[in-house]
């Protein structure tokens, strides 16, 4: 019974921050049918942001949170306006795929290198934004930071939910998603449109970041992991899919926990990898995609 | 009087194949015109390159004496230009009634959403229906009519309606062309209308221009041009391979 519960509370924390990481990608690829690269970056930025307000400057953690989403809000923005916008219309769209793939890639590695030229190789830590440890059952445990975590991820992810389907914009975004040029005829502005969607998604990692800086550090390549995490959680949720990102996110983190509890840490990755090649072997579209539609 | 739309001089092509050249159009307000021709001669570049889904490389087109070509779709929608696009546009997974809503996604338009869709649920029954439904479901008649419903949902200095008929079961046109007759009655601005051939158009057109190869090449009432020995023998020859 103990092993349930900490399998559960483990991988519903875990779920909750792979899916905020995650469910940008997501919301990038399903409107503008770009595999966000830049996004490791952004949670880079966060655990920086995080570092700044909090470590150096003692302010409220609300603050920090508001600093990493506009800091990210604005860094991805201008990604989209430096390594997108220029190639929209130009690359046909298996090669605008690929292209973007790379062009975000460079700036995610450009922005790293910036960190590390301005912040230096050294790991800084970021305190995290709530202190204390809630006793759930019997020896299982968890810091508020954590609970603080999961609980900010499912508001953010559910706000972004509620504004794709219930506001003006957000039909917008799914609208693009699936036609282009109708989109158009109505009078959506798609070049102001794409580089805030890609603000948006940017600044849901660069808050998760703020609450992984807490985990791990603020590093020069503190987004390398999650960025690699998230990629797998798109994929296997089915690329474009949000319901999908969220299954996935929460099947990884559920996954993650059990092998952490059961089985031990040093088989967690290998265990973890090899199911989700057996899942995408016969299922490769991941759990909820389907080929080339428009899935928003 | 000043034309609701004009197109002068107009040259639209896809890299080096010229798809329109030197295209003359007067529409006057109110007034529904009706293009035909043949397919693969330029009909739907026509309607894109004045919505602005494609951009001309030569020439004019004025709303109301004011160029917009050179504008982007977006602005050109701004200034009054309705399309209705073919094989519907419409949003797959999105529910009947959002894409209506999308109709109406100009600011201005947008606060009177309720009123626009209640009005187009008043016309189009069928519409209504199905508001629940995700627009993949339908049939493609249904599809049209949704697509027509979209259309109705902002006020149109121009409403540009790209051949409503295309591959549908003449049941389907039939409900279909009940619809852009309500659609006409519903606006007061011009209607271009773009179709293969004569068989609907009939209590629809004002007037009729046919083109071919890229420019237009005829015009008339459809009384003239139906009873004209060449339009009949490339158009109502169609007519008879089609049916």
């Amino acid at each position: 019974m103990t092993d349930v519960v900490a399998i559960i509370v483990n991988g519903l924390v875990y779920g909750s921050i792979y899916g905020l990481v995650a469910i940008g990608m997501t919301l990038i690829y399903g409107t503008l049918r770009i595999l966000d690269m830049s996004q490791g970056s952004m949670v880079m930025i966060g655990g920086y942001a995080g570092w700044w307000a909090l470590s150096t400057h003692g302010f409220n953690p609300l603050v920090a949170l508001l600093v990493a989403f506009v800091l990210t809000f604005v860094a991805g923005t201008l990604t989209e306006l430096v390594s997108v916008q220029p190639l929209i219309g130009r690359a046909k769209s298996g090669d605008f795929e690929m292209v973007t793939f790379i062009t975000t890639f460079a700036v995610g590695i450009v922005l790293a290198n910036l960190a590390l030229q301005h912040f230096g190789a050294l790991q800084q830590n970021v305190p995290p934004i709530v202190g204390g440890v809630l006793h759930v059952y019997r020896g299982v445990s968890i810091t508020y930071h954590e609970l603080t975590m999961a609980v900010i991820s499912v508001l953010l992810m559910a706000g972004l939910g509620l504004v794709l389907a219930r506001t003006r914009w957000g039909l917008a975004i799914r609208a693009v998603a699936q036609d282009l040029d109708a989109s158009r005829s109505l009078g959506v502005p798609v070049t102001r449109l794409y580089p805030i969607t890609m603000g948006f998604a940017s600044a849901l990692a660069g808050v998760g970041g703020v609450f992984l800086g807490a985990l791990y550090f603020a590093s020069p390549t503190a987004g390398d992991l999650p960025l690699l995490e998230a990629l797998i959680v798109v994929v296997l949720g089915g690329l474009g899919s949000l319901s999908g990102t969220l299954y996935a996110a929460y099947l990884v983190g559920l996954m993650q926990a059990f092998c952490e509890v059961k089985i031990g840490t040093t088989w967690t990755f290998p265990i973890l990898y090899a199911a989700i090649v057996v899942i995408l072997v016969f299922r490769p579209y991941g759990l909820k995609g389907s080929p080339s539609e428009a899935r928003l | 009087m000043t034309a609701a739309l004009a197109v002068q001089g107009l040259r639209a092509d896809y890299g080096r194949t010229i798809v329109i050249h030197d295209l003359e159009l007067i529409v006057e307000p109110g007034q529904t015109a009706v293009v035909i021709g043949p397919n693969g001669h330029g009909k739907t570049t026509l309607l894109r390159a004045i919505s602005g889904l494609v951009k001309p490389s030569a020439g004019r087109v004025t709303l109301d004496g004011r160029e917009v070509s050179g504008l982007n779709a977006e602005a050109i929608a701004r200034r009054g230009v309705v399309h209705i696009l073919q094989g519907d546009g419409l949003f797959p997974e999105m529910t009947v009634e959002e894409n209506l809503e999308m109709g109406a996604f100009l600011r201005m338009s947008w606060r009177a959403r309720r009123d626009a869709l209640a009005r187009v649920y008043n016309q189009l029954p069928v519409v209504h229906e199905k508001r629940a439904q995700k627009a993949r479901t339908l049939s493609g008649g249904e599809r049209r009519l949704v697509g027509i419903g979209r259309g109705m949902m902002r006020p149109a200095r121009v409403l540009l309606v790209d051949e409503p008929s295309l591959g549908l079961a003449p049941v389907a046109i039939a409900a279909v062309y009940d619809a852009i007759r309500a659609l006409r009655a519903d606006s007061d601005g011009a209607i271009i209308l773009v179709e293969e051939n004569f068989s609907h158009i009939e209590q629809v057109a004002d007037v009729v221009h046919v083109l071919e190869a890229g420019a237009i090449v005829r015009s008339g009432s459809y009384q003239e041009l139906s009873e004209d020995r060449t339009v009949r023998e490339t158009y109502l020859g169609l007519l008879e391979e089609s049916v």
